[in-house]
Formats: C-alpha cells, structure tokens, sequence
C-alpha cells in the first residue's frame, strides 16, 4: 500500500508575521514581564493600604511635569519600532534602520528625562517603604528599557553590517513586540506613582 | 496490530533519495559536537529533557535522603542525632529541593521529553533557550548544596516567612543563598513554560486541531499557563522583596518602616498554591496516558477532562489565601477562600470520574504503570479529603503548623505527582531507552513504596490531631508521640528501599531488559510513532494526524508530511487552532552559547548573593551571552 503524504514543499521557510513560533515567544516573555509589574503595582496599593499617609511623611510628591513630557518620546519611540517592523516585513532595509535608530534616540530621551527626575526625589529606596516600592518600579522598568536598547542596537549594527536575512529581519519585527508592551506598560505605572499619590495621598 | 508510521522499506518521497540517503541527512543535521565539549552544545528536547530527570531524580535521592536524617532524628523522643540547627538546615532544603530542585523541574523534563513527540515535531520551538534553562537549573541546585555544605543552608522554612528570614533575625548568607536559588530555578521554569506554551500552539502535526491534542500535551500547556502567572510572584517575594530588603536595605518587609511581613506570604503564596498545581496538573497527564494505553480505550469524557484541567489552573490562583488562615485575615475574605478551595475539589472530581469511568468501560492491563496509577487514585483521594477538611477554617486553626498539614500535603504531592511519576518512568522507559523494565521487581517497588508511604504518612494525622508541631527538631517523652513517630520513621526505610528496587530495576533493566520496538504498550499517541530511543530528529517523515490517536486510526487513514528539507533543522509551523500547515521554520543548530551565556549570568547571579551592585555585572555579562547566542553565522539567507 502506497503511503498517503501531506506535501509541505511549497511553503515558505519562514514568516515575518503573527505565525512566526518567535513572536508567540517574545509576545509570551512580554506577558511574563507584565505580570511582573502588574503584581508590582498591586504591591504598590497593598502597601499604600497598610498606612495613613501616603508618601510617608517626609517623602515629597512625585513631580508631575518632566514625567508627563517624557510620556511623548516614548509613544513617539512605538511608532518608530511600527515603522521598522513594517520594514522588516516588507525587506526594506531602510525603513529598518531609520526606524530602530528612532526608536535608540527616542527610546534614551526619554530614559535621559527620568534620570533626570530622579535626582528631584528627595526619597531613597532605603528611606522607608514608599521609597522602596516607587524605586523598585522604576528600576525594575528600567532595567528592562536598556535590555531592549540592547537588544535595538545589536540589530542596528547587524543592519549596517550587511549581516542579516530572514531571521534578523524576524528579530526586527518581534523587538516592536518587546517594545510596545514595555513602553505600553509604562503608562499604568507612570499613572499609579505620578497621579496615585496626588489623588489619593493624604489621610 | 500496530504498524509503523513510515515503513521502513517503501521510498516516501523519491526527491531525497534512498531512505538511507535521507536518514543519513538527517542525522548529520540534528548531531552535534561529540566528545566532553561537544556535551554543552547539545540543543535537542530528548537530550535536554533527559538531562532535566535525571537531574531532577538526583536532587529527589538528595531531598529523601534529608528526609531519612529527620525521620532518623525524630524516631524517639529526645533524641540529639541532629541538633536544632542541623536540623532546620535539613528541613528546609528538604523542602526547598522537593519543590525547586525536584518536583517542577522533573515534570518540566518529562514535558520537553515527550512533548514534541506527541505532537509529531522535531524540537521544541525554541532549542537553545531550552539548553539555557536545563544550565541554570543545575547551577540554582549546585548553590543550594554548595551553601548546605559549608553550613550556609538556609534554615527558614521552604517559603521563609519574614520577620524570622528578613535581615534582623537572619544574619549571615543562608537565607540569601535560598532566594537566590529561587531567582535560577524560576528563570529556567519561565523558559521551559515559553517553550512549551509556544511548540503546543505552532508545532503541532497537521490536523492535530485543538480537540485532538493529546491529554498529557494539554496538561503541560496548562502547566505552562499557570507558571508564567504563578514564578513571577515567587521572584518578586524571594528577589525583590526578601533579597532587595537584605542586601540593599530596602523595607518591604520592616514594619518599622510602614512595610509589611504579611504581604511577603500573600506574594508568596500567590505563587506557593499554583505550585502545587504546576507539580499535580502534568501527573494527571501522566495518569492520562497510562490509563489510555493500558485500558486500550480513549479517555472518557475528553472534553470535560480539558475543561476541568483548564478550570483546576484557574481555580489554583484563587486559593493562596487559605494558606495563611492563622493570620488574622476578615472573615469575608476567609470565607471566600474557604468557598474557592472546596471548589477545586469540583474539578478534581470530574477528573477522577473520568479515569474510573475510562478504567470501568475498557479492557484494563495491569501492568506495573498500572498500579501506580490505581495507588495514586487511592492516596491522592485521601489527601483530597484532608484538604476539604483543612478548607474550613475552625479546622484550620486547630491544626495549623502540625504533622496533619505535614501528612496530608505528602498525600496530595507524594500521591498526587511521585506515584503517577513512578508510573510514568514504567510506561515510558521503553521509549527513553529501548528496553522494558523488569514487571516482577516493578510490581514489588510499587508495593513496597505503597505500604511504606502509608506507613509514614498516615501516623502524622494522628500526631498532628495530638497536637506535634513541624519542624520541631525533638519532644519530650510525656507527649505520648513515641509510637506514631517511630511507625513513621520504619515507613520511610521502607521508602527507601523501594527506592533502591526502582533504582536496581532501571539499571538492571537498561542492560538486560526485553527489547521494546516502537510502540510496546500499543498506546495511540504519536510518541509511539518514533523509535525507541527516539533518533536526533524524531521521525523521518513527520506524522499527519488522524484523529486523537492516531496510532489507533486504520493504517489507510495515517499520512505523513513530505516536502521538509533534510539537510538544515527544519519543523512545520501549523495553525493554531485547526494545525493546518502555515510554514516551514528553520530552527538554529547545535550551540554552546546557552551554556556560556547561563554561566556567566550564573556567576553574577553568585555575585548578587554578597553585594546588590553585582546586578551590573550581571547585565554586561548576560549582554555578552545573549549577543554571542544571537550573533548570525552563515548562511544567512534561508532560500528554499
């Protein structure tokens, strides 16, 4: 009896789409990460339930301004990673570079502004646990902000290398994913540590 | 009765050649290095996973044999065998290496083994990343013993309530040694979760639609789910909180400082109730399996089946609360825990009625997997029953903290996952190895480890309900709890006896065990499809699925897959609902990056355990690791 086949010979060897195992990777890690800060900020109201006043006292409110200017390099940072995705999907090695290097740019604006603002704290992570909490957050997100950088850059200079093909450009298009729910994730948390404690501070 | 998927002698596909030709490139593409440094570049799932249970089986010799000193040092009152330090020292990395080191890990393994053979792959979807995670596994163990043998165990209790592990009362390294640990075991569990989430969606044989996925396949999915919203709360307690509170002089534990020892165990458990969870759902698979195999029938009710595994892991994220009922929590708040955690014993329901109702319809072969799958049904109903009763509050309070919460979490783990595990390493050593094991010396370790289990774990009820504390180290000889502890300490000899008879019939079986073939039990599940040991790349020609089990379906209706090039590690990508074929994917080669890049991560992660900017050098070196691991190599274009 002759074996029935399936014959698969006529498909592509990869995909730069929502198909691709990578992105359910990446997309998956990025759920990983979110859970992360999503239970970072129930930790947040946990500990603002357990005291009268918040931020302890001592502890100055968060300044409003350079945190809210910051938020628009960042959401201008996910449309430079849209535009180099879409460049990776179409092989266009261009819109690739142009738009990974806005990303870079943006990307440190906006890591530059925070760092900035930090130095207006007049809180330390070991002051007590309104500082512990806030610092935690940040350092945490940050982290993960300079990885992803990382990550941009190395692809940067494959770009310019001329050292790239399909599984690259693949890297390209999963980076924006990595990048839209770091940079998107920001912005709950910006609200509870900027707005939280304004709104609901006092006893 | 059951022929092969891809007969031997008949040509499939005349483009690649003879047969020999084919097989001869494959397996060029799926080896690697041979040799001591070729070992660290291994990347495929039967290598990596092996690697896992054998590690894991290594850390349950060394977490028995903590259990054998505490049940020596306990056998009679007053005793002085250990000492209290010693003593704490031992219980918790009991603990710590059950849980972290054993348990999850073990099942991981049997997940990347037996995965992608079920589901008529070549790898798992992500190879290396695999390697990383089976590396920095091995290194989280290597530092937990490292620290128990300079006298730097940790000595807190497998969950380290604080105040008692926060800085003030735990000077010295154990207790970060512990939460550092915990940081190794939690990435790798996050890497095998991702990996397993993703080849279960995307690598499926064409056809394999979602209501043909096999039982043990869901589980692991299930499992996966459930660890990637359980282990990030456990590293959030260990890591930021505990670790950060000790080494960087943070306050999330220090009331002083308006933190909050309660949230530590909220965090904690959060994830400490999935896990037991993580560990369970994968044995039912197991159970699953087995019970198909040997009542020669497919399972009863697989929809409701899928549906109450799939409600148990949501269910065990509303439970956690009923581990900290002592704490003075609302009463509204308790009573919704009490409430949830007799829901689980709904779904558990389901499935038990499932398998009976599977067992009572088919034609059962009671071979050794067999018993172990009966024995679990009858401990782990025991444990069941424990856990409504401790659902209840009053209850709960009566004996939080002694030998009953002791036995009854030995009966729903040890029932629950070591004995559908012992099944499991019956039913399919054939596959891992090529060889039966031994039924005579089967059927006697399981009656061994039966009777010595209940004989050490039943007298703990009695003890706990008299009022013996855990983890004390001793007791006075007034309290009346000679007898029931020496019964126990006698039943955990007995444990290891059985130990070493599954220990003698595994190597003794390697050697001299009957030659298996393909598919010894006549089971349904593609895994059966391959040989036994599996080669590099799995099948020659990947399986197209005919239903649930294809292995049962009428040789006319099988087919395979043709047109997957041979000469580069490719698989088929499929849909992920309906698996029909999307595209081939080319997964990367054999590489000793993951190893590079999880020992240099390994040595900050070392690093943080003594000084918390050592976090800075860990970032450069896994930056190095991780571009080394990317870094593209020729060729780079795809082509066809």
């Amino acid at each position: 009896m002759m074996q029935k086949t399936l014959d698969v010979g006529g498909l592509p060897p990869f995909s730069i789409s929502t198909d691709a195992p990578l992105w359910w990777g990446q997309f998956w890690m990025g759920i990983i990460e979110c859970t992360l800060f999503a239970m970072m900020l129930g930790m947040y109201f946990y500990l603002r339930l357990s005291v009268d006043m918040w931020p302890l006292p001592g502890d100055q409110l968060p300044h409003l301004l350079l945190p809210t200017v910051a938020l628009v390099p960042l959401a201008l940072s996910m449309v430079a990673s849209w535009w180099a995705s879409e460049g990776a999907k179409q092989n266009r090695r261009g819109a690739m570079l142009t738009g990974l290097i806005a990303n870079l740019l943006l990307a440190g604006v906006f890591l530059a502004l925070r760092i900035i603002e930090w130095d207006s704290f007049n809180f330390e992570w070991k002051a007590d646990n309104f500082g512990s909490i806030v610092w935690t957050i940040l350092g945490l997100h940050t982290a993960d902000i300079i990885g992803d950088m990382g990550f941009t850059l190395v692809l940067i200079v494959l770009l310019i290398l001329g050292r790239y093909a399909e599984m690259q450009r693949l890297g390209v298009h999963v980076d924006s994913i990595v990048w839209y729910l770091l940079a998107g994730a920001w912005f709950p948390m910006y609200a509870v540590i900027y707005w939280g404690p304004a709104l609901v501070g006092g006893t | 009765m059951t022929p092969t998927i891809d007969t031997p002698d008949e040509i499939i596909d005349p483009r690649h050649g003879t047969n020999e030709q084919h097989r001869n490139r494959l397996l060029a593409a799926w080896s690697r290095p041979g040799g001591f440094f070729g070992w660290f570049t291994a990347t495929t799932h039967t290598a990596i996973g092996m690697r896992y249970i054998v590690t894991a089986f290594i850390f349950l010799l060394a977490g028995g044999i903590e259990a054998l000193l505490m049940r020596t040092q306990l056998a009679f009152s007053n005793n002085t065998f250990l000492g209290p330090d010693k003593y704490n020292q031992i219980f918790t990395t009991h603990g710590t290496t059950m849980m972290f080191l054993f348990a999850v890990p073990m099942m991981e393994g049997m997940g990347i083994y037996l995965v992608p053979l079920m589901l008529g792959t070549r790898n798992v979807a992500f190879p290396r990343l695999n390697a990383f995670g089976y590396y920095l596994y091995l290194f989280g163990g290597l530092l937990l013993y490292a620290g128990l043998f300079t006298n730097t165990g940790p000595d807190v209790g497998w969950f380290a309530y604080t105040p008692l592990s926060g800085p003030q009362y735990s000077p010295g390294k154990r207790v970060d040694i512990w939460a550092q640990m915990i940081t190794f075991t939690e990435i790798s569990a996050l890497c095998v979760a991702t990996e397993i989430f993703v080849t279960v969606l995307k690598q499926r044989a064409p056809r394999m639609s979602l209501n043909r996925i096999p039982m043990f396949c869901w589980a692991m999915f299930i499992q996966s789910v459930m660890v990637t919203f359980a282990m990030p709360a456990v590293m959030i307690a260990s890591t930021l909180m505990l670790l950060l509170d000790r080494t960087a002089a943070t306050h999330f534990v220090n009331p002083a400082e308006g933190g909050d020892p309660l949230l530590y165990q909220h965090v904690f458990w959060f994830f400490g109730h999935p896990e037991v969870y993580i560990i369970f759902i994968p044995a039912l698979g197991f159970v699953t399996s087995i019970v198909e195999a040997h009542t020669r029938r497919g399972i009863f009710g697989y929809p409701a089946m899928v549906l109450s595994l799939v409600g148990t892991g949501f269910v065990g994220f509303g439970l956690w609360v009923h581990h900290m009922f002592a704490t003075g929590l609302p009463q509204l708040g308790q009573a919704f825990f009490t409430a949830a955690s007799m829901m689980i014993a709904v779904v558990s329901g389901v499935q038990i009625f499932c398998w009976l109702a599977t067992i009572w319809s088919g034609r059962v072969r009671l071979h050794t997997a067999m018993y172990f799958v009966l024995g679990f049904i009858f401990i782990f109903v025991l444990g069941g029953l424990t856990g409504v009763m401790l659902a209840s509050v009053p209850l709960d309070l009566q004996v939080h903290d002694t030998f009953f919460i002791v036995a009854h979490f030995h009966y729903v783990l040890i029932g629950g996952a070591l004995f559908p595990l012992f099944g499991a390493f019956y039913y399919w050593y054939p596959k891992m190895t090529g060889r039966l094991m031994n039924e005579t010396l089967g059927k006697i370790n399981f009656w061994i480890l039966f009777i010595g289990f209940n004989l050490t774990f039943f007298p703990m009820h009695i003890l706990g309900l008299k009022g013996m504390t855990r983890r004390i180290y001793t007791y006075p000889s007034e309290m009346g709890w000679d007898t029931a502890n020496g019964l126990a300490t006698l039943g955990a000899y007995i444990i290891a006896v059985g130990g070493i008879v599954f220990l003698a019939n595994v190597f003794m079986s390697k050697k001299t065990g009957q030659i298996a073939g393909r598919n010894p039990w006549e089971a349904g599940t593609l895994e059966w499809a391959a040989d036994s040991p599996p080669d590099p790349y799995n099948f020659e020609y990947l399986p197209v699925a005919a239903g649930r089990y294809t292995m049962w379906a009428a040789p006319e209706d099988r087919a395979v897959v043709t047109g997957m090039r041979d000469d580069r590690r490719e698989v088929l990508v499929t849909s992920v609902m309906d698996a029909e074929p999307q595209h081939r994917y080319v997964l990367p080669t054999w590489s000793a990056w993951p190893f590079i890049s999880a020992l240099l991560i390994g040595i900050g992660f070392v690093g943080t355990v003594f000084r918390f900017w050592w976090y800075f050098p860990t970032a450069v070196l896994a930056g190095i690791g991780l571009i080394g691991w990317f870094w593209p190599r020729r060729p780079w274009e795809l082509g066809r």
